[in-house]
C-alpha cells in the first residue's frame, strides 16, 4: 500500500529539483549581469517555495537554512543589499549547500553541518557588509539564524492579510490570532477597507487585513512560527518593536557626529513605520528590519502574481513508466504496421489498390504518432547543464584554479534516456578539462593568458544527432608526454609512428592518465576510457581535437533517441542487416580496377583520388569464409567517429526503413561489430551494424603500423 | 415586522457561500439575525456579515444581530470586531460606522 504522504513528499522533492535548477539559473544570470528585474524575484521564490514545502515535512535544517538564504535574497530584492560578485558568490555556494540539504532530506542522509554553519556565517558577513556597520553587532553565529532575542517586553506590529488560498487550505485567521495571543497581549485592529459590496463579494474570497500590536518578549522567529504554514498564502509584515530606552523627543549623537531625534509614532500612519531612525548599539536589527512596507508589499504582490502565472503553465507531470510503456507500444505498432505491409505485398495486392493506399496512410500516421511520443520524452539538455556550474566551482576550488564555465545550447532537446546517461560522461569530461586541460593560474599568467581559464560546454543538433562539445583554453594535449607514457605502459611500440590525431586519441585507452600527479579529481586515469565506453554504449562517438597552447575540444556525438533508428536494410550472405543511415555517406558499385589489395586480407578502394579501406561484412561477421568479389557487391561508403571512412561491402541493398531498436545486450549479449537488433516486418530479427567498430577494424588492420592493441582493446 | 435569519452553528469556509446567499436573498428588508447557535466563526463568514451590514446600511434597512453566543462573541473580539460592527439601526445612522475602519 502506498503512503499518500510519501507520494506528496516525492513530489515535493521533484519540485525542489526544479526550484534548485531555477535558483542556479537565476543566480548565474545575476552573476553574469544578464539578470532581469524578475530574476531576483524568481530566485527568491525558488528558495521561498522550498522553505514552505520543507516546513510541511518538518525538515527543520532545510527550513532554517532556506530561511537565512531567503532573508539575504530578500534584502537584495528590496535593494538593501547590493548584489555584488561577492554576494552572488555566497549565494551560489549557498545554493549548493541547499541542494545538499535537499538531497540529504530526500535520502534521510546527513549533511556536512560544518559547511552549513560556515555558509550561515558567510551570510552574516555579507549582511554586515551590505549594511551600515552596526557598532556592536551581537554575533548570532552560535545559532546563526535569527537575531538576538530582545529581553524586555516590547510591542511588535504585525500586519496580516490572508489570501483566499489561505482559507482554501483550511487555515483560519481566527486560529492564527489565537496563537498570537498565546505569545502575549494582542491588540487587534480589523481593516475592512478591502471589503467589496455584498453583491460583488466572493464568499470564499479574502478581503480583510488585521493590524496586530503584540506586546511580548518573544523574538521574531516565534512570531513567524505562528504564520509558518500560511506564510505563502498571505501578505505578512512584521515590524520589530521600538528599541527601548528612547522616549519620543530623545536626541542622541552618533560617533560620526550625526544627531538623531526620536519622534512619537504618527497615529495617522496607515502602515507602521518600518525602519527605526537609528539603531542603538546592542540591537543587530538590520538583519530583520523589513524594507519599507509599501515597497515590500508591492514586491509581494508582484511575486504573488508571477507565482499565479507560473502555476497556470500548461504542463502535467507524468510517470516516466507510462511514457516508456507507450513508447514501447508505439514501437510494437511500427513493427506491426511493417509486418502488415509485408503481408499485403506478399498477397499480391496492387500498389494502387484501396488497401495499399490505406496502408500508406496508416504508415504516415504511425510515424507521426511515433514522433509525437518521442517528443514527449525529448527534453532540453538544460537539466544536465545546470549541474555543471556547481561541479566547476567545486573542481576549481579543489585544483585552486579560476574557471569560468560558458554554456551554449541548453535548449537543445534530446531523449530523456540520453539525457540521463550523458551526465556522467560530461561530468568526467569537465573535470578532466579543468584538472588536466587548464594550466595552473600561475602558469597561465606566466604565458600571458588570463588567470581565469574558460571551459565551454556546447550542445547542438547536427544531422540527426546531438553533439556535445567540451572545450578548454588550456595547454592542449602534451603529445610528447602522451606518447612517452603510452610507450611506458606498453600501449604502443617504442618505434610506432603515430599521427597527432592518433596520439591525441591514445588518452581514451584504458588506464591512461597524463597528469604527472594522480589527483583525486580525475582519478587514476579511469576517466577517458570509461567516458568512451559509456558513450559507445549509447551509440555515440567521442573524439578529441587539440591544439598545443590553445586548448582541447572533446566532441561527443550521440543519437537523439535510443528507441528508433533510420537504417538501410542490406543483406550479406543471406543475412539481413541494418546500417544506420546517419553513418552512410554514399553507396556505389565498385569497379575491379579501383580495388587494390593492401595485404592478404585488406583491400582498399580508390575513390576520388584517395584510398579507403574496404570491409567485407559477411567475412568480418563470420557469416562466410569466402571473401566477396568486390565487383559482385554493393559498396557503402560510411563515416565513423571522427570522420574516419571505410567502404562496407554487402550483397544487396533493400531500401531504407525506420527500425525500433531492441537492445542486444539486454536480450542476448553484446556482439562485436553489432550495435543492436530489431524486428523486421516479416517477424525476423535483423542485426544493426556498429559502423564505428567496423570502421575502426578496417583502419586498424590497414593502418599497418598503428599497433593493434590501440584499437582492439575496446572493440573486443 | 422584520425577517429572521438563524445562523448555522458552524460558520466556516464551507458555510460562507450559504450565508452569502441567505443575506443576498433577504436584501431590501429589515433583518434580525439570531447568533445563538453559533459555535464557530471563521473570517470568511465574518466578511459576509460585515459586507451585509454595509449593504443593509446602504439600503437604509435595519440589521440586528441578537442572542449572541459566547463563542460568537469571543471570536468576534479576537478578530477585532464587535457585535456593533454587524448591526445597523434603520433611520439613525451611527456616524461611527461610516468609516470602513473598525476598531476593537
Amino acid at each position: 500500500m502506498e503512503d499518500p504522504m510519501a507520494a506528496i513528499r516525492e513530489t515535493f522533492f521533484q519540485e525542489c529539483e526544479e526550484q534548485l535548477a531555477e535558483l542556479e539559473t537565476g543566480l548565474i544570470a545575476m552573476e553574469n549581469g544578464t539578470a532581469e528585474a524578475e530574476t531576483v524575484n524568481a530566485v527568491f521564490r525558488a528558495v521561498h517555495s522550498m522553505k514552505g514545502g520543507a516546513g510541511i515535512f518538518a525538515l527543520d535544517s532545510l527550513v532554517r537554512f532556506a530561511h537565512v538564504f531567503e532573508t539575504a535574497l530578500d534584502k537584495v530584492r528590496s535593494g538593501t543589499l547590493e548584489g555584488t560578485p561577492i554576494v552572488i558568490g555566497v549565494f551560489l555556494r549557498a545554493a549548493d549547500v541547499l541542494a545538499d540539504l535537499v538531497r540529504a532530506a530526500r535520502e534521510n542522509g546527513s549533511v556536512d553541518e560544518a559547511r552549513t554553519a560556515t555558509m550561515v556565517a558567510e551570510f552574516d558577513q555579507i549582511n554586515n557588509a551590505g549594511e551600515a556597520p552596526a557598532p556592536a553587532k551581537a554575533a548570532a553565529a552560535t545559532t546563526g539564524l535569527f537575531e538576538p532575542v530582545p529581553e524586555e517586553s516590547s510591542t511588535w506590529e504585525i500586519s496580516f492579510t490572508p489570501r483566499a488560498e489561505l482559507y482554501a487550505k483550511a487555515n483560519e485567521a481566527a486560529i492564527i490570532l489565537r496563537e498570537l495571543r498565546r505569545l502575549g497581549d494582542i491588540d487587534v485592529r480589523l481593516d475592512t477597507s478591502g471589503l467589496p459590496d455584498l453583491s460583488e463579494l466572493d464568499p470564499e474570497g479574502a478581503y480583510l487585513t488585521w493590524h496586530i500590536k503584540l506586546t511580548s518578549d518573544c523574538d521574531e522567529a516565534a512570531i513567524r512560527h505562528v504564520f509558518e504554514f500560511v506564510e505563502d498564502d498571505c501578505v505578512l509584515l512584521i515590524t520589530p518593536p521600538e528599541p527601548p530606552g528612547f522616549a519620543p523627543g530623545t536626541v542622541i549623537t552618533g560617533d560620526n557626529g550625526f544627531k538623531f531625534e526620536f519622534f512619537p509614532p504618527s497615529e495617522e500612519e496607515e502602515e507602521p513605520e518600518a525602519e527605526v531612525v537609528a539603531a542603538p548599539p546592542p540591537v543587530a536589527r538590520e538583519v530583520q528590519a523589513p524594507p519599507p512596507p509599501p515597497k515590500n508589499q508591492a514586491v509581494e504582490v508582484m511575486a504573488a502574481k508571477a507565482e499565479a502565472a507560473a502555476s497556470v503553465s500548461a504542463t502535467i507531470r507524468v510517470d516516466l513508466d507510462r511514457v516508456d510503456r507507450m513508447i514501447d507500444l508505439v514501437g510494437e505498432l511500427v513493427i506491426n504496421e511493417a509486418m502488415l505491409s509485408q503481408r499485403v505485398l506478399e498477397a499480391g495486392i496492387a500498389r494502387a489498390s484501396g488497401v495499399a493506399m490505406a496502408l500508406e496512410e496508416l504508415e504516415h500516421l504511425t510515424r507521426e504518432i511515433q514522433d509525437s511520443v518521442m517528443a514527449i520524452r525529448a527534453q532540453p539538455v538544460r537539466s544536465v547543464f545546470q549541474r555543471m556550474p556547481r561541479l566547476v566551482r567545486e573542481v576549481a576550488a579543489q585544483t585552486h584554479k579560476q574557471v569560468r564555465l560558458v554554456t551554449e545550447g541548453e535548449g537543445t532537446e534530446v531523449d530523456k534516456t540520453v539525457i540521463e546517461r550523458i551526465a556522467d560522461p560530461l561530468t568526467h569530461m569537465i573535470r578532466n578539462a579543468i584538472d588536466h586541460g587548464l594550466e595552473s593560474t600561475e602558469r597561465r599568467l606566466e604565458i600571458g593568458k588570463p588567470a581565469e581559464g574558460t571551459v565551454k560546454l556546447i550542445a547542438l543538433h547536427r544531422s540527426g544527432r546531438i553533439v556535445l562539445e567540451v572545450s578548454d583554453d588550456g595547454g592542449g594535449i602534451n603529445r610528447a608526454r602522451v606518447k612517452e607514457k603510452a610507450i611506458e605502459n606498453g600501449v604502443i611500440a617504442p618505434d610506432a609512428q603515430l599521427s597527432d590525431d592518433e596520439i591525441d586519441n591514445l588518452i581514451f585507452l584504458p588506464g591512461f592518465s597524463t597528469a604527472a600527479k594522480v589527483s583525486d579529481i580525475s582519478g587514476r586515469g579511469v576517466g577517458m576510457d570509461v567516458v568512451r565506453q559509456s558513450v559507445a554504449a549509447l551509440g555515440g562517438r567521442i573524439s578529441i581535437t587539440s591544439r598545443p597552447g590553445l586548448g582541447s575540444t572533446f566532441t561527443l556525438s550521440l543519437p537523439l533517441t535510443l528507441a528508433v533508428l533510420d537504417g538501410m536494410v542490406v543483406s550479406a550472405h543471406g543475412h539481413t542487416l541494418i546500417i544506420p543511415l546517419s553513418a552512410i555517406v554514399e553507396t556505389l558499385k565498385p569497379r575491379a580496377q579501383d580495388v587494390f589489395p593492401l595485404d592478404h586480407e585488406i583491400n582498399v578502394l580508390a575513390l576520388r583520388g584517395g584510398y579507403v579501406p574496404m570491409v567485407d561484412i559477411a567475412t568480418s561477421l563470420g557469416y562466410s569464409e569466402q571473401p566477396i568479389e568486390p565487383e559482385q557487391s554493393v559498396a557503402l561508403l560510411v563515416e565513423g567517429e571522427g570522420g574516419v571512412r571505410a567502404v562496407l561491402l554487402v550483397d544487396a541493398i533493400h531500401g531504407q526503413r525506420q527500425v525500433v531498436i531492441k537492445s542486444l545486450e539486454a536480450n542476448y549479449r553484446a556482439v562485436p561489430g553489432i550495435g543492436a537488433a530489431t524486428v523486421m516486418g516479416d517477424g525476423r530479427v535483423a542485426l544493426i551494424l556498429d559502423v564505428d567498430a567496423m570502421v575502426r577494424d578496417a583502419r586498424s588492420d590497414s593502418g599497418a603500423r598503428a599497433p593493434e592493441q590501440l584499437v582492439l582493446t575496446d572493440a573486443a | 415586522m422584520s425577517n429572521a435569519l438563524e445562523l448555522p452553528s458552524i460558520l466556516d469556509l464551507i458555510a460562507a457561500s450559504g450565508l452569502h446567499e441567505a443575506f443576498t436573498s433577504r436584501r431590501g428588508e429589515a433583518l434580525e439575525v439570531d447568533a445563538g447557535g453559533v459555535t464557530r466563526l471563521g473570517a470568511q463568514c465574518l466578511q459576509v456579515l460585515l459586507a451585509a451590514r454595509a449593504a443593509w446600511a446602504a439600503d437604509g434597512m435595519g440589521l440586528a444581530v441578537e442572542n449572541i453566543s459566547d463563542e460568537f462573541s469571543a471570536t468576534l473580539e479576537l478578530l477585532g470586531a464587535t457585535p456593533e460592527d454587524l448591526t445597523h439601526h434603520a433611520q439613525q445612522d451611527d456616524p461611527k460606522h461610516d468609516g470602513k475602519e473598525l476598531a476593537a
